[in-house]
């Protein structure tokens, strides 16, 4: 079963790399090829460090001290979620344009200019980071939370400085926590297309699109989406490596949270305005800037309430069947720990090139299933299909750290008095791991909400999300009309991700 | 382990939610699930569109208004849709693709996606050089591809001709968007088609020479930067000028009485104009809608409600050009036929790459 849904996953990429061994060329220059791998090399590294940097801190601050707001910015942290990367990539771009009010200004009445280009490889690096951060603070956060608080105890008595005490105990018992958040925050990076398009940073998915689209060739495009699937696989070791070996924070000692730290006055303000600083970058600033382009703007109302009702229905299916397969994948893990491995390689498959997988088992079932094309209903089935396939690692994450939860022992002792494998699936491991599944729809859910390639490439006739519409707008460099359905988007997936972070907040080892 | 129940019920409230969710978007869905795979005489018409303005679906709008057939349409960029239907193969529900780039067009034909539609009423209204001379695609709206510049920097006479942007005059003064944009890709197949590879190439490495900046943004970025003396000239498409001129935005008016907007001519002959226009599916299942669609595009009351909404030009010469565009539609035109664009893109794509232009 669980291979079965790891096969299900796994199949978009067996097309591309199928497709990239047919005949078909493009005639790009080896020397953009490389100029784009690098990019996409720096680009993430950029993002790796920086969200490695704002998340850790925030999260550091957050469990182990007490400052203003402490509480409420504990889960506002995380609310940068919800809004897909793209949308900050509109804000900021549109905000710091050379030609923009607020440069003119800078320019006639400081008589200084920004020292660098929002549209430009550190900008896209910096707007990157501001979305992708909450996945290393949620992670850390975590982490830290479940620390037993005895180690970073015994440090201090043992007169460690509370630095040395983050960085030498705390932090080297976070490290798989770490590793995980930001292989997530870059794994989002090699998939972004929309924000790193429209700042018009050229990475490997530039060489991809302008083999396919410009040269006509899918083969020479999957050909180079091939190095970022191996980068994808790279990513994946990685974060696992960071796994093995590092059990200390499964909270089988007694638990007791950290004591927080109290902090002087100066510092507690410095702690509140980093955080809020945060929350300012990665979502206030910038939608903020977006709704006041927009409120001249008189929106369609009927399309923009139809786009939504889409843009839901579909997340909350997808949400549904992804973590159903994930939660197979996760109980048939400890057999099959390589298919999940690979299954969850589609969530740093670049949009565009999942795209090109996509369309083979799509073309399969278009020419065996007569009028499966125009169907609605097997139209949205493939749709769904997609996001499962590209969101496989989203879902199985969590349900997995919350299935190992579930120890062992508590395993074979439900064995051991008769219940067969999916008997002790449905009556202990599930239901034990609930919050955990939970927390897995819902980062479906907000994902799929954002998602783009996919559905610009499969959805049936006259379905239209939320995502689609925004792409549509500012393709067409109407970047005021594209703020009603970027805003309305992230007004929806907000409850969504404040829920999750309310409950992460609220954790505690054993329910995650 | 506190308030397990707690925790059972937001799940099971969760997915009561979202199956209540799911449940109310169905009704409607299903309606138009009735619509979607009809048999060929249902009156409906299956849209494939690269083009996605929001005054697109006011002409569908009007076109049920007047056959009494539907317009079922996604919407994506030309390639997608292009590997879509190739993957639909006979299978492709798809009547009608139109895209908003003759050289996207040229790639439809080239894949072998059209079938010509030899109907007198379309030869008739759109000029020769604005279709397919075999009637797999026909161009219903035009842009001119040409210049912004800052009037009290440039001459009008500096930037007659497409040469001049190329020259040292204008060295670190000019904004271009990517060569990835299709624009520029069937601009430069055009040069290349007119003055041969050696001289495209010495005009696209002046090109990048001239640059004020890496390429960055789109058009309305290129015609922003020359407002805010980024730049003295940009390439543009005209209707994103128009657009700045006679929209909403009084900061972009405002830039407009600054930065004025030039034809330049190739070789004497005109500006380069690309077009949107489309075709017939080579598997359209309602062939005869799909006509009776491209028909009803190239009609003068479709031409000028296209021109009034987006800005662009009429394909038709005897077409009445509505405000604003009017105020801009006394130029020359290029009469090179739009067909030769495509078959010269990736020579373009290949070109300017090696010169460094982004």
């Amino acid at each position: 079963m669980g291979l079965g849904a790891a096969l299900v996953a796994i199949l978009p990429l067996i097309g591309v790399v199928a497709t990239a061994l047919g005949d078909g060329q493009a005639d790009i220059a080896l020397s953009d090829l490389s100029r784009y791998a690098l990019t996409s090399v720096a680009l993430s590294a950029q993002v790796a460090v920086l969200t490695a940097v704002l998340g850790v801190t925030a999260a550091w601050l957050v469990v182990g001290h007490d400052f203003p707001g402490r509480r409420w910015l504990s889960w506002a942290l995380a609310l940068p979620l919800a809004a897909p990367a793209f949308a900050l990539a509109y804000g900021y771009a549109d905000l710091f344009d050379a030609a923009g009010d607020l440069r003119i200004w800078m320019r006639g009445t400081l008589g200084v200019d920004m020292p660098f280009e929002m549209r430009s490889l550190g900008g896209a690096g910096l707007i990157l980071s501001l979305a992708f951060y909450p996945y290393v603070y949620l992670a850390m956060r975590a982490a830290l939370l479940n620390q037993s608080s005895q180690a970073i105890e015994a440090a201090r008595m043992l007169g460690a400085s509370p630095a040395r005490a983050f960085f030498q105990v705390a932090l080297p018992m976070a490290r798989p926590a770490l590793a995980a958040g930001v292989a997530l925050a870059v794994m989002e990076t090699l998939a972004d297309y929309g924000a790193v398009q429209f700042l018009g940073v050229q990475t490997l998915t530039t060489g991809v699109v302008r083999a396919w689209f410009v040269f006509g060739s899918v083969e020479a495009a999957a050909r180079i989406a091939l190095p970022l699937l191996a980068f994808a696989a790279v990513l994946m070791w990685i974060e696992r490596m960071g796994r093995s070996g590092a059990d200390h924070d499964s909270g089988r000692g007694r638990w007791r949270p950290l004591t927080l730290q109290p902090l002087p006055p100066v510092k507690a303000a410095l702690a509140t305005g980093f955080c809020l600083m945060l929350v300012g970058l990665g979502l206030v600033l910038p939608l903020g800037w977006m709704a006041h382009t927009m409120i001249d703007i008189t929106p369609e109302w009927p399309r923009l309430i139809a786009a939504a009702r889409h843009s839901v229905g579909l997340a909350v299916i997808a949400a549904l069947v992804t973590v159903a397969l994930a939660a197979l994948l996760a109980l048939g893990s400890t057999r099959h720990p390589l298919a999940a491995r690979i299954a969850s390689l589609g969530y740093a498959t670049p949009g565009a090139v999942m795209a090109i997988g996509l369309l083979i088992p799509a073309a399969v079932l278009w020419r065996l299933v007569p009028g499966s094309v125009g169907g609605f209903g097997m139209g949205i089935a493939l749709l769904i299909y997609a996001y499962a396939a590209r969101l496989m690692a989203a879902a199985f994450e969590p349900i997995e750290a919350g299935l190992t939860r579930v120890t062992p022992s508590v395993v074979q002792a439900s064995r051991m008095l008769g219940r067969s494998e999916t008997g002790t699936a449905w009556a202990i491991q599930l239901p034990l791991a609930r919050g955990a599944l939970f927390t897995a729809a819902l980062v479906v859910f907000v994902d799929v909400m954002k998602e783009l390639p996919a559905t610009l490439m499969l959805r049936p006739f006259n379905v239209d999300t939320l995502a689609v519409m925004a792409d549509n707008y500012a393709r067409d460099e109407r970047l005021a009309n594209a703020g009603w359905p970027t805003l309305l988007l992230v007004l929806l997936a907000l409850p969504a991700v404040l829920w999750l972070t309310r409950k992460i907040s609220t954790s505690r080892p054993g329910e995650p | 382990m506190t308030k397990p129940f707690a925790s059972v019920r937001a799940l099971a409230g969760a997915f009561a939610l979202g199956l209540l969710v799911a449940a109310c978007g169905q009704p409607e869905s299903e309606t138009k699930t009735a619509d979607t795979a009809p048999p060929a005489d249902a009156g409906v018409v299956n849209l494939y569109t690269a083009r996605h303005y929001d005054s697109d679906l006011r002409l569908y709008e009007r076109f049920t208004e007047l056959t009494g057939i539907r317009v079922n349409r996604i919407e994506g960029n030309p390639d997608t849709l292009i590997a879509r239907m190739q993957s639909e193969g006979e299978a492709s529900p798809a009547d009608v693709f139109v895209a908003a780039d003759a050289g996207a067009l040229w790639r439809v034909q080239d894949a072998g996606l059209f079938q010509p539609a030899n109907s007198t009423m379309l030869q008739e209204a759109i000029p020769a050089n604005l279709r397919e001379p075999g009637g797999h695609w026909y161009g219903f709206s035009r842009r001119a591809r040409i210049v912004a510049y800052d009037a009290a920097k440039v001459r009008p006479e500096e930037v007659d001709t497409y040469e001049e942007l190329a020259s040292p005059r204008f060295r670190g003064k000019l904004c271009v968007r990517s060569s990835d944009s299709v624009y520029n890709l069937s601009l430069v197949g055009a040069l290349i088609e007119v003055w041969g590879e050696a001289k495209t190439r010495a005009w696209v490495e002046g090109i990048v020479a001239n640059m004020a900046r890496q390429p960055e943004g789109g058009d309305r970025d290129q015609i922003r930067a020359v407002g805010a003396g980024i730049c003295e000239v940009a390439i543009t498409n005209s209707y994103y000028y128009i657009r700045l001129a006679s929209g909403e935005d009084a900061g972009d008016r405002e830039i407009t009485e600054r930065v004025k907007l030039a034809f330049p001519s190739l070789d004497g002959r005109g500006a380069h104009v690309n077009i949107s226009g489309g075709g017939v599916a080579a598997n359209a299942p309602n062939f005869d809608n799909a006509v009776k669609l491209l028909e009803f595009l190239a009609s003068p009351e479709a031409q000028s409600l296209v021109a009034e909404y987006n800005n662009e030009y009429p394909a038709s010469p005897s077409v009445t050009v509505p405000a604003p565009v009017s105020a801009y539609a006394p130029f020359e035109a290029h009469p090179m036929s739009v067909a030769r664009y495509g078959p010269r893109q990736a020579a373009a794509q290949a070109m300017m790459s090696q010169a460094g232009w982004r």
